[in-house]
């Protein structure tokens, strides 16, 4: 017997799937299909070989893959499913979708707890939808005296920008949204922005608390700035290129961490920091300032926030990997498959398969790939560890680190660097 | 009639002060997660604090004020409210004081029981408030771990007085119950895995360097202050003095049994935090000794009559609870109900140094120095 | 168990009567000859138990007897300030629990200083004649304490600096709760 629903009855429950299914179809008919055609009307329609692909040719394509498949590789191949699906942000928030359950369920363990667990059956895996639905479906109140255009733009800018964040990472050879010359530069340029998102919204709440908290960000990511751009000097010193596919493929042999460790800690830190992550989780210090700059944000105004600081979390985690660790380099999962079989199809005793468009991507992609993504959660995990052990620094402390020890240390790797390429190491006549 | 001549009293906070336009006051609390029940109204001039003014009282319950109409037996269930986690201590100094306004001679077994059970008590009240100075220094671990290793002891109180927090254990007179059978093996093994949990919190909390440089130097409060503000327990021993009431003052079978005060000299947060978790590992010990020495059998309780009255005479008794001196002052006018009942708590004799130590402080100090003083709102508020 | 009924009980006279008062230990009669030979007629020794005293001093002379506590005798601080409302004698008590940290031998010892101001059937706090002079110069950590007998008892302390409410809300209206004729509604 349900506890959940006590006076469930089954005829009820499929009297009502079969409502719903007869309203959806006769909405459907009624203005779904008007509108479709209205559409048609002006839309003009593609030709392909020759042909005119109208809608219901383009249905009937789908259900044949020797024709569906060149679509959906061509379909791979455009901007559209770069910037919203692959590479770009459906990619990073499913990362950032995973990286919130294995921040939950790891610190879970490490706290002697067992973390979420009842929803979604396994371990909790659908717990975080739970959470998105909950947000989604909360009030969303705006503090009366607000500065109302502002306080709403701030999480949406905040997302917009760790999408732009996201759109200059490569994640395997070609595949990247903008692979743009001076794809460093433009990371720092996109970072930059969200210290002014920062205190907009803490100024746009009109409250102390989250004006507090947006100064203490700003401090925190001004100063943490420096540091970091100094600490990725040296790897663009050695590898003379700005593009972050070039720095990625120019460590195929050797990741630069190897030459540059003292950079890649002070990479390390300053990415805590401008991740506002424990322990540098200052602008959000719950037990000073409430929420920080968040306070004032409720419903889906804050879930939006924190969708944007784990995609920033997982381009943090990315860039890394790009500069430091290799990024898609590695030794390859499968070997590449035989050409005959690419051309001729498989065959298995009579029966003969062959899919044109097949296989939808090369094993060199497919490692690359997985490669970069196992690095990237790598880097995540040491991002998220902290969490469990460390409490949070005070702000005079942190800003010491940045300007004190930090830019120092960053200087001695930007001679670390220099010294390696006049001692002829790296470069030209050098080892890699 | 007479409420119309009361005066206008400013409340703390509502008074319109004329102050630089530098300076920003913050209402933290009561709605905060960083004030408990009470509100701290804190003036910074950026990030340095330069005048804070504690206003507790949003959990006030009146409970001297309900004590003067229940007689002696009722008082007990009501009077161990203001510290649920640490209801044993909370009632020892009333029950004590009671005794002698009765005249009562507690069992010699009895004695011991009172003090296994204090014991328990105050390491179940300093884990929850290390639990949360974890949480309050944003270190989340050590919020789930000593809530976690709470359970142990309140599994053990749980057998012994038959509820989890509220125990209303302690009578005038001795113990409610017995202990239960084979409760001293169970008692001695829990004792010992918890020696062995908090042991660790050294590892995660108390070495930890970035704790270390958050508290060293946070709030640092002077011999000489610490005895002029009157502040008592963790706060006075972490500033040097050595001033436990289980030694200067042994109650019950206190003097027969084998312990240490804990008493550190530098007087700052992070000394004030790790008093009383030396205090636990002291009682781990006095629990162990006082297992050994109670007698095996014997009377619990003395049984009174219903409705007992007392001499006219007033008493005043003192315990070393979880968070210092606790005080009883019990005035008798030979009814069955006592004439006034003064419970003088050590979170509110600390409670004068706050804003004496958050002066000058950074902001982000404020909780460190706040929660470090051993203070427990509700009990403040009685 | 049963056996032992009853140690007490108010109506019949107790089955063992209360023992003599002790022979009180050395330090005790020492503080309290102490006590007598400073200040004289001021106090008077209400009562007297080990590791307790309690003395009752007139309004005027509080100061004048808590600072010879404070620098002759060595009690240091105050742990409570109790106020104990008297209708029958038209006053109001406060009694002031003194403690010593600096001194080893006095750590169990409590001195209590009573002291009594007018009371006022129709109070208006901090406005009538219900005054006593404050401590806190003499011992500074009553300052709370005299801040909490004010709100729940309505004695103003002349010359505290601080005379705020501290527990009761902002907007009571009513006598100071902690007075016997603010009743409980119900009981």
């Amino acid at each position: 017997m349900s506890t959940i629903a006590p006076k469930f009855k089954f005829s009820e429950f499929v009297k009502s799937l079969i409502d719903n299914i007869f309203w959806i179809i006769v909405i459907a008919t009624l203005v779904g299909l008007p509108l479709i055609m209205i559409a048609l009307f002006y839309v003009d329609l593609p030709v392909i070989d020759g042909t005119l692909v109208t809608p219901f040719l383009a249905l009937t394509w789908l259900s044949h893959p020797e024709v569906a498949l060149p679509l959906v590789k061509s379909f791979m191949t455009s901007d559209m499913f770069r910037i919203m699906a692959f590479p770009g942000f459906g990619f990073a928030a499913l990362m950032a979708a995973g990286t919130i359950f294995i921040e939950r369920k790891m610190l879970a363990k490490m706290q002697l707890r067992v973390g979420p667990f009842y929803c979604g059956k396994i371990e909790g895996i659908l717990q975080l939808m739970g959470d998105g639905l909950k947000l989604i479906s909360k009030e969303i109140i705006i503090p009366a005296k607000a500065d109302k255009p502002l306080f709403i733009a701030a999480p949406l800018l905040f997302v917009g920008a760790a999408a732009a964040f996201v759109a200059l990472i490569p994640v395997a050879p070609g595949w990247v949204v903008a692979d743009v010359d001076v794809g460093l530069l433009a990371v720092f340029a996109v970072i930059g922005f969200f210290p002014i998102i920062t205190v907009l919204s803490a100024w746009s709440a009109n409250s102390k608390f989250p004006f507090i908290g947006g100064i203490r960000a700003l401090y925190q990511m001004v100063s943490f700035e420096i540091p970091l751009i100094l600490s990725c000097l040296g790897v663009v010193i050695l590898t003379g290129t700005l593009n972050l596919s070039e720095i990625a493929a120019s460590q195929s042999v050797v990741p630069w961490i190897v030459f540059m460790p003292i950079g890649a800690i002070v990479f390390f830190i300053c990415m805590l920091a401008e991740l506002e992550r424990i322990p540098f989780d200052l602008p959000e210090a719950e037990s000073e300032i409430v929420a920080g700059w968040l306070t004032e944000f409720s419903g889906m105004m804050y879930g939006l926030v924190q969708l944007g600081s784990y995609v920033k979390l997982y381009a943090f985690s990315a860039l890394f990997v790009l500069l430091f660790l290799g990024g898609w380099s590695g030794p390859e999962f499968w070997p590449p498959l035989e050409q005959e079989l690419l051309e001729d199809g498989q065959t298995i005793g009579p029966i003969s398969l062959q899919f044109p468009g097949l296989p939808l991507f090369s094993q060199e992609f497919f490692s690359a790939v997985i490669w970069f993504v196992l690095k990237t959660m790598g880097v995540m995990f040491f991002v998220l560890l902290p969490r469990g052990v460390f409490p949070r620094i005070r702000i005079d402390m942190l800003l010491q680190i940045g300007w004190y020890k930090l830019i120092t240390l960053a200087f001695v790797n930007i001679f670390v660097a220099l010294g390696l390429v006049y001692a002829g190491v790296i470069g030209p006549g050098g080892m890699f | 009639m007479r409420m119309s001549n009361i005066a206008k009293q400013i409340a703390p906070g509502l008074a319109l002060q004329k102050v630089d336009e530098r300076i920003m006051t913050l209402n933290v609390g009561p709605q905060h997660p960083g004030s408990g029940h009470m509100r701290i109204i804190v003036q910074i001039d950026g990030d340095k604090i330069v005048a804070c003014d504690p206003d507790p009282g949003y959990v006030h319950r009146g409970e001297e004020k309900m004590a003067e109409y229940r007689n002696y037996i009722q008082n007990i269930p009501h009077l161990e409210r203001p510290v649920i986690h640490d209801s044993c201590n909370i009632l020892y100094p009333y029950c004590l004081a009671t005794e002698e306004i009765l005249h009562i001679e507690v069992p010699e077994r009895a004695k011991y029981v009172r003090v296994i059970a204090a014991e328990l008590n105050r390491c179940v009240y300093t884990l929850y408030w290390l639990a949360i100075y974890g949480i309050f220094l944003g270190h989340s671990t050590m919020f789930m771990w000593p809530t976690g290793d709470r359970e142990l002891l309140i599994d053990l109180l749980e057998k012994m007085t038959g509820a989890r927090v509220t125990h209303a254990y302690f009578v005038p007179g001795g113990v409610r119950n017995d202990l239960p059978a084979n409760f001293e093996d169970v008692c001695l093994r829990q004792v010992d895995y918890f020696e062995k949990r908090i042991r660790a919190y050294a590892d995660i909390f108390y070495d930890n360097p970035i704790l270390i440089s958050r508290t060293r130097d946070a709030g640092t409060l002077s011999r000489q202050d610490a005895v002029r503000l009157g502040t008592t327990g963790s706060v006075l021993r972490a500033s040097g003095v050595d001033y436990d009431i289980r030694k200067k003052e042994p109650y019950d079978c206190y003097d027969s049994l084998d312990f240490e005060t804990s008493v550190l000299k530098s007087g700052d947060a992070y000394a004030r935090s790790k008093v009383p978790w030396l205090d636990m590992l002291e009682s781990c010990r006095i629990i162990r000794d006082a297992l050994s020495k109670m007698p095996q059998s014997g009377s619990v309780r003395v049984k009174l009559k219903p409705n007992p009255k007392g001499d006219e005479m007033t008493s005043y008794k003192r315990v070393e609870s979880g968070r210092g001196t606790l005080g009883c002052y019990v005035v008798s006018d030979g009814k069955p109900e006592p004439y006034r009942v003064k419970m003088s708590v050590g979170s509110f004799r600390n409670l004068i140094s706050l804003p004496y130590l958050l002066k000058g402080e950074k902001l982000g100090n404020m909780p460190a120095v706040y929660w470090s003083l051993n203070y427990w709102p509700v009990e403040a508020d009685r | 168990m049963a056996d032992q009924v009853p140690a007490t009980s108010g109506d019949a006279p107790p089955a063992d009567t209360p023992p003599e008062p002790a022979a009180l230990p050395e330090l005790d009669t020492g503080l309290r000859s102490k006590l007598e030979s400073g200040l004289g007629d001021a106090v008077k020794v209400a009562s007297a138990t080990p590791g307790r005293i309690h003395i009752d001093v007139n309004s005027k002379d509080v100061v004048r007897v808590a600072e010879f506590v404070r620098d002759e005798l060595g009690f240091d601080h105050a742990e409570s300030v109790t106020g104990v409302d008297r209708p029958a004698d038209s006053e109001i008590e406060v009694v002031y629990h003194l403690g010593s940290y600096t001194r080893p031998e006095l750590g169990g010892y409590v001195m209590a200083i009573s002291t009594r101001a007018p009371r006022q059937d129709n109070p208006d706090p901090g406005n009538d004649s219900t005054r006593l002079p404050t401590l806190r110069e003499v011992f500074y950590s009553v300052e709370f304490h005299e801040r909490e007998a004010f709100e729940m008892l309505g004695v103003y302390f002349d010359g505290h600096p601080d005379n705020r409410r501290l527990l009761l809300p902002e907007d009571w209206a009513d006598l100071p709760p902690m007075r016997k004729d603010f009743a409980i509604k119900g009981r």
